[in-house]
């Protein structure tokens, strides 16, 4: 191999290859998705109890509720507004509160009015009348009868929706690019004869490979820290973060090479894209439902991606603790890297054959 | 339109499919994917608050969170066994009264009562356990609210019997087997148009129309077959089969519309990809719509998909009629005569 002649066809690459629709997805669908999970989702996936509240008095007890963690709280100007939110599910209870609420709580027994979403669970009914009596209590300054103390037990913390979906935005980053680039180029090269013509230059498969290779890795990393900063998830041990991120590129490359050596069309390239992908985001999906046993994440590779990248920049975690992982995912690497040192000498056989 | 033109491609284009093993393997593969992702799913959900307790004297406020629907509770002789079955991961929090609270409530001082919660569980679990065991506290120390609350419960009263999470997932995971087919039908378009075989065929006897009409029949087919399959396996025929399947058939109908206005807007099989990955993401959000209800709001039924996923939604989880679902057929049937038409005559011009 010769890093002089890697350059040169990273260049080539880079500047006179294709700008294509791949191109185009591996940059524009991280980023889309990544702002569409953030701005549109972000708290959507709560498992608080939703009360919706259409107050026409700015009751104190509605500033109460608001800071109340054990439920959310949204305001609705009209109560058709409230009624309509209520029947759709977007809150589980929706309570009008009378015009004189605050001044009437004091002197006598109030009548609220409650709309409930027929498919609200039985604990978000049972706990948003709690809260609502919470809150009225505290508006009236009374003293709670009992100090109570909260103890966890454990040493596992739970994980917000918007973390949860931080995988699968990490993947479309690292792997949708870091994959697809390197197989796509890799297929145009063989349906446009060029890398039978790049045969009978100095350059050797192993110098296209690794070209081709390096350019998807560099890819995914550059989107996988973009996608990192855009969700607001690239903290903790950055340094330790993009070391994984560049092992997960690095992954990504390899089995976009491989794909791109055995697969003979861009079709089958999608075909395996669009059926075999769920092998590569399975964890992503084992991330967003808890109620999978976490023992299946550890049959896909992609976890050993996945897992440190959210151990670092969501709990904070260092080497100590995500070790093992990347100990796993080199251990991937370099079993990939193997099958592709194999294909490289199996093409390069080929292509001595052709040309002697 | 000749029918045995048209039976021969098909028989060719469904002898390349099966020729192409991978491809066929993959498709078998991607129905299996879902369909264990459905199974590993939860069948049931868990709407109560299952809390353990330790209380060697048990107020009489307290005893009324036994009765009290929406909580589920489990007495423990020892503390320690109620922190363990935390611990275990039986229960998400656990509630630890002390053996002399009423005493102390008696003398008018306050008892200390200890919360303990899974540091796993989401922290809005400790908060509403801990205002419900204040609330109890004020109503046992004869502080109760008064204020009554009139109730109207909208939509069909599903206590007891919520849809779980896998169950509304299967329109979104139907929709989108129907979906990808578009990407399907309109590379298979677009490689004919790209290799040139689509113009070597109009040399023969064969007409434009014979063709458009083979490709129709295989994508429509390919997509209610995957559709019919995966919705069989998960039970999902189990209410108002006969509209499921009729709605399905639609989508397939409008599948095919947009694969051919797919397949004439790209220029080759990575543009399809390109836009049609675009275009599913679209199409693809009302069904997050039926996964997590109130997520989108009046403005999701200018997407066209929405109608397909209601109607799926309705059918199979709620069990809804003609009578509730004929203006969501009606509309989608509108909206795929307009795409088929659309696409077949943008498709016929770049033809020819």
């Amino acid at each position: 191999m010769s890093a002089r002649r890697i350059w040169t066809l990273i260049k080539a690459d880079v500047l006179h290859g294709p700008k294509d629709a791949i191109l185009v997805m591996s940059i524009v669908m991280p980023i889309l998705l990544a702002l569409f999970i953030n701005l549109a989702f972000g708290n959507i996936f709560t498992d608080r109890a939703k009360l919706g509240i259409y107050d026409s008095d700015s009751s104190s007890v509605v500033e109460i509720l608001k800071q109340d963690q054990s439920i959310s709280v949204k305001t609705y100007s009209s109560e058709a507004e409230l009624r309509q939110a209520t029947n759709s599910g977007a809150v589980d209870m929706g309570l009008v509160l009378p015009a004189d609420f605050d001044e009437t709580l004091s002197t006598g027994t109030v009548q609220l009015k409650a709309y409930i979403w027929g498919e609200s669970l039985a604990k978000n009914r049972a706990v948003i009348p709690a809260a609502l009596e919470h809150a009225v209590r505290q508006a009236t300054g009374a003293e709670v009868p009992v100090n109570i103390q909260t103890v966890a037990l454990g040493e596992e913390s739970s994980l917000p929706w918007s973390d949860r979906l931080l995988p699968l935005v990490v993947f479309m980053a690292v792997f949708f690019g870091g994959l697809m680039l390197p197989a796509s180029s890799l297929i145009n090269e063989k349906q446009h004869r060029t890398l039978e013509a790049l045969n009978v230059t100095p350059a050797t498969m192993a110098d296209v490979f690794t070209g081709k290779g390096a350019i998807g890795a560099s890819l995914a990393l550059i989107m996988g820290v973009f996608t990192l900063l855009l969700s607001g998830s690239f903290s903790g041990n950055t340094p330790l973060l993009v070391l994984v991120l560049a092992m997960g590129s690095i992954m990504s490359a390899e089995i976009g090479l491989l794909s791109g050596a055995f697969i003979k069309d861009m079709n089958t390239l999608f075909a395996i894209w669009k059926s075999g992908g769920i092998l590569l985001f399975g964890p992503a999906v084992v991330y967003m439902f808890p109620q999978i046993p976490s023992w299946v994440g550890y049959i896909f590779p992609t976890y050993y991606v996945i897992r440190p990248i959210v151990d670092i920049s969501v709990s904070g975690y260092g080497l100590g603790q995500v070790g093992i992982y990347m100990i796993v995912l080199a251990a991937i690497i370099f079993l990939l890297g193997l099958a592709v040192l194999s294909v490289v000498r199996r093409l390069s056989t080929q292509a001595l054959r052709l040309t002697g | 339109m000749n029918v045995r033109t048209i039976r021969a491609l098909l028989k060719k284009d469904l002898a390349l499919f099966r020729s192409d093993r991978l491809y066929l393997v993959l498709t078998v593969l991607g129905l299996i994917f879902y369909t264990a992702i459905y199974f590993i799913m939860p069948r049931h959900v868990d709407e109560d608050f299952n809390l353990a307790m330790y209380a060697p004297v048990l107020p009489p406020a307290f005893s009324q969170l036994t009765q009290q629907p929406g909580t589920d509770i489990e007495f423990f002789q020892t503390e320690n066994e109620l922190k363990q079955s935390i611990l275990d991961g039986k229960y998400q929090a656990g509630i630890s009264l002390p053996a002399n609270i009423m005493e102390i409530w008696a003398s008018g001082g306050k008892p200390d009562i200890t919360i303990y919660y899974a540091s796993t569980a989401p922290p809005e679990v400790s908060q509403a356990v801990k205002t419900l065991v204040e609330e109890l506290s004020f109503n046992q120390t004869g502080q109760p609210l008064s204020f009554d609350i009139d109730e109207e419960v909208l939509g069909p009263d599903m206590l007891g019997e919520q849809v779980a999470l896998r169950d509304r997932m299967r329109p979104l995971w139907a929709v989108l087997i129907l979906l990808l087919e578009t990407m399907s039908l309109a590379s298979l378009i677009t490689v004919e148009i790209e290799q040139g075989t689509a113009r070597a065929l109009l040399v023969t006897p064969m007409r434009t129309s014979d063709l458009f009409a083979a490709k129709a029949v295989l994508g429509v087919s390919m997509a209610f077959f995957q559709a019919v399959l995966f919705m069989a396996i998960v039970g999902g025929f189990n209410l108002q089969p006969l509209i499921i399947i009729i709605t399905l058939l639609l989508g397939s109908f409008f599948v095919m519309g947009s694969g051919f206005l797919l397949a004439s807007l790209a220029r080759n099989v990575q543009a399809v990809t390109g836009w049609g990955v675009l275009i599913l993401i679209v199409l693809a959000v009302p069904g997050f719509g039926a996964v997590i209800p109130g997520l989108i709001s009046g403005w999701a039924r200018v997407i066209p998909s929405y109608y397909l996923v209601d109607t799926v939604n309705r059918a199979a989880n709620y069990g809804s009629g003609w009578g509730e679902v004929w203006p969501n057929l009606a509309i989608l049937a509108g909206i795929t005569a307009v795409l088929v038409w659309g696409g077949l005559t943008v498709l016929r011009r770049r033809y020819q």
